[in-house]
């Protein structure tokens, strides 16, 4: 299946693995934003580094191919860069929640008008299946043969926590209804954060457990703290947005309407300001 | 004090006053009062502020020297010393010339040398009575010049603007008092010079807003602080925006990616700061992204001396970052330098993508010194633009490994990939690519060599058969030691530490060179003798977080020299 979206690049994600899904979702929230007015040339993406970061190559769009745990702060530099780009990060679990949380707390913080994904296997897959921030006690990987001894974090509380004005759950296996998460997170006008149920075949093949318990939620909640009570729910786990508001945007804050590209001073000003500061007759 | 007679004797109008107290008595603002007070007179100035990392309490001093003709250091030998507590009347009772006069607080002093003035009861009947204390630091110097009570009253309420009344008071009470204990006033010529005082920091901020700066990310670190506190406060006059996020690893990845958006970035940090951007400054090499990084350096290693200065990043500038690619490494020898090199390398960078470094010292980031630039100097360099609608590839081969730049929206993609990548910029691990690319990049290493050699990449300074050489703001000291001692000699600075001109730096070597540097291992000489062959008959180094006192200095150049 090839579309103005691939970039022919080889995909080398298991055969099964829900990063499939989570790419389907984006191409088809993407070509939704699209009928919405917002093209594709607006959009910029930036990944981390694990099986997630390969949607990097496997998307034809403009973008940074980051470091591991990075992927948020170059995001955020795109969109202070040129507020008028719509900017799209995609994370890894061990990336986002572990070597980048600090990153993705203050974008939350901060209210800055950008999308993460979090591809959340509950592994480091990439490495040969070490145990994540998101990994279960007992979990059991190449750096814990005993069992991890560790207890998870559960990333929804946390964001909400940090004040992030858009917080959500999918699941790979449900396409359509991810892809619905990501075009409102992509309009949310703010910090948007999505996290995503994503079995790995081969460490963390979740789809049974996942396609019994995962149940669609019809409105968001009214308050952050019932939000959270929701987001720690293990009986059932709820998906769709947990909590939406809307709240000023870091970038209008800090620099009002000014585009730091677009409305660039000409050299000639800059030279009369810098004069004019230095004391220049 | 041998070297002070000699001192006097080469610059007879050289005015040194040291103002010293506690932390919280107002002595930074003391020190810019009179160095406000001598550009008034004309003078060229110069002011050195040695403070601690406390707030309250400690000892801080500021050092302003001062002539007719321009001068390029403080001096260490003060003709006017005004203690304003106990701790720093006992610190510098030696920093005075032979006829100098020392002013101590006699509330806290009995029967010290100099004169006594009861600062802390003087000061008691009015609302600050601390911080009005440093207002005393100006009120001596004018009594002491005989400088008229007006002039003195319209210039400290120039310069404390809070608190008018209480601070002409206090300051006529100190003046009138000082008229009485000193028999006979000194003299100070008044200059020509006409130019204003800047500290390093606001210069280096100044020249990078000149060549197209658009954004400012930094996370405080002393004494790279007061170039995000430039910004903070002048960016929105000057289009430069200043953001502060939640680490130095925030700080170098937001730089990277605006300069995907487009945006010209720049970053400002100390050397712990800088270690912690060790991954985003290879990234900015992978990615082929021009981030400027300015790194003032303080003594460390580790959390070294936060408020002092040394020399001791070069080798890590030099090689920051993992893996093969090429950087442009700058220092600054004083503050007009550091104006245009900063313009410079901004441009230099957009030029070639890649990173670079300006590094800086805190001697030359937080003293004042007077200056005189012309910002339409500043050359800017536009970056090759990729301008077609089709066709873009963002690691096209090209001849000098220099791909197009193109910036979204795009209908193309724009890939900048951290990964080892094909010329589209999809990720590869095939070994023909892989060698491909690492070719690319270094081809712009090359081509930057050969740019260099068109430009001024070495200063010189002086001649004569004996040649010093030396970088950065140790560069002043050196200048400052020859200009006040007479010694014949001749300064050689390469302004560009990596590539290091070569081509340039040969020709002065000779069996009698010498090095000066602030580096205890020595990191300066060590790459001359590795890059140039440079044996140097003596280093002269100082690693005590202070910048080297010109007098102390020559006298080690000569004994070097002899």
């Amino acid at each position: 299946m090839s579309d103005d979206l691939d970039t022919g690049a080889e995909n080398t994600w298991c055969t099964g693995c829900g990063n499939f899904g989570i790419l389907a979702a984006v191409k088809k929230a993407v070509k939704k934003l699209e009928e919405n007015g917002l093209s594709k040339e607006n959009l910029v993406i930036s990944t981390g580094i694990g099986c997630h970061g390969k949607i990097f190559d496997y998307l034809n769009l403009s973008g940074i191919y980051s470091l591991h745990g990075r992927e948020v702060a170059s995001a955020e530099g795109i969109k202070l860069g040129n507020p008028k780009l719509k900017v799209v990060a995609f994370g890894g679990d061990g990336d986002c929640y572990g070597e980048g949380l600090a990153h993705l707390l203050f974008a939350a913080k901060r209210n800055m008008d950008i999308t993460v994904i979090v591809h959340n296997n509950g592994a480091y897959a990439l490495t040969t299946g070490q145990a994540s921030p998101t990994s279960p006690k007992g979990f059991k990987g190449p750096a814990t043969p005993k069992g991890s001894v560790e207890r998870p974090i559960e990333p929804l509380t946390l964001l909400l926590s940090a004040g992030a004005t858009f917080v959500a759950r999918g699941y790979a296996g449900r396409v359509d209804h991810l892809s619905k998460l990501i075009v409102e997170g992509v309009k949310h006008p703010g910090f948007a954060h999505i996290d995503v149920l994503q079995p790995s075949v081969v460490f963390t093949d979740y789809y049974d457990e996942y396609n019994e318990l995962v149940k669609k939620l019809e409105e968001p909640e009214e308050t952050i703290s019932k939000a959270m009570q929701l987001a720690i729910k293990t009986d059932v786990l709820p998906i769709g947005i947990f909590y939406r508001e809307e709240a000023p945007v870091y970038h209008e804050e800090l620099m009002g309407d000014m585009n730091p590209v677009k409305d660039r001073y000409k050299r000639e000003k800059r030279i009369e300001l810098i004069e004019d500061m230095l004391g220049v007759e | 004090m041998g070297s002070k007679d000699d001192l006097k004797a080469m610059d007879e109008d050289l005015f040194t006053v040291i103002i010293g107290g506690q932390a919280g008595q107002g002595v930074k603002k003391a020190g810019e009062a009179v160095s406000k007070f001598f550009l008034e007179k004309g003078r060229y100035v110069f002011e050195m502020d040695d403070y601690q990392s406390l707030i309250r309490g400690g000892h801080n001093f500021a050092s302003v020297s001062s002539s007719t003709e321009e001068l390029f250091s403080h001096h260490m030998g003060a003709d006017v010393v005004v203690n304003l507590d106990k701790t720093s009347y006992e610190m510098h009772k030696e920093d005075l010339t032979p006829d100098g006069l020392n002013f101590y607080n006699s509330d806290e002093i009995e029967n010290g040398d100099g004169i006594g003035l009861p600062l802390t009861s003087m000061s008691k009947e009015f609302q600050r009575p601390k911080l009005i204390l440093g207002v005393a630091g100006i009120s001596i110097l004018a009594a002491v010049v005989g400088e008229d009570k007006d002039s003195l009253v319209s210039l400290v309420n120039s310069v404390y603007p809070r608190g008018k009344e209480d601070n002409t008071a206090f300051s006529e009470m100190v003046y009138d008092e000082v008229v009485d204990k000193v028999e006979s006033t000194l003299d100070l010529k008044e200059g020509d010079c006409r130019n204003r005082m800047f500290p390093g920091n606001h210069v280096i901020a100044m020249g990078a807003a000149s060549a197209g700066l658009d954004i400012y990310f930094a996370y405080p670190m002393t004494p790279a602080s007061s170039i995000l506190h430039f910004y903070a406060s002048h960016g929105d006059k000057l289009g430069v925006t200043a953001v502060h996020p939640e680490s130095e690893i925030a700080v170098a990845n937001m730089a990277i990616g605006a300069t995907i958006a487009g945006a010209r970035s720049m970053v400002g940090t100390s050397g712990g700061g800088f270690a912690l951007m060790a991954e985003a400054f290879s990234l900015a090499g992978m990615v082929e992204s021009p981030v400027l990084f300015v790194l003032s350096s303080r003594p460390g290693p580790a959390t070294g001396v936060p408020t002092y200065t040394e020399q001791g990043d070069l080798g890590f500038a030099l090689h920051q970052g993992h893996g093969d690619f090429p950087r442009i490494v700058a220092s600054p020898g004083d503050m007009e330098e550091a104006f245009y090199l900063t313009a410079d390398m901004l441009s230099l960078l957009w030029k070639y993508q890649t990173p670079g470094i300006v590094l800086t010292e805190k001697h030359l980031s937080e003293s004042s010194m007077c200056m005189d630039v012309d910002p339409s100097k500043v050359r800017t360099v536009e970056p090759r633009m990729h301008e077609e609608d089709t066709g873009y590839k963002r690691y096209l081969f090209t001849e000098d490994g220099v791909s197009p730049l193109k910036f979204p929206p795009s209908k193309e993609a724009i890939k900048w990939n951290g990964e080892e990548h094909d010329e589209y910029g999809i990720t590869t691990s095939r070994s023909e690519e892989i060698a491909a690319m690492h070719e690319k990049r270094h081809k712009k290493e090359v081509v930057i060599i050969e740019d260099l050699k068109d430009r001024h990449t070495v200063n010189v300074y002086g001649s004569g058969e004996n040649v010093i050489f030396t970088y950065g703001s140790t560069t002043l000291s050196v200048r400052e030691a020859l200009r006040c001692s007479g010694i014949e000699a001749k300064v050689v600075q390469p302004i560009y530490l990596k590539p290091l001109p070569t081509w340039e730096l040969k020709k002065h070597v000779n069996d009698r060179s010498i090095v000066v540097e602030q580096s205890v291992a020595q990191q300066f000489s060590t790459l001359l003798e590795d890059k140039i062959g440079l044996e140097p008959t003596s280093v002269i180094k100082r690693y005590d977080g202070r910048p080297f006192d010109p007098m102390e200095l020559a006298e080690k150049i000569e004994e070097a020299i002899k």
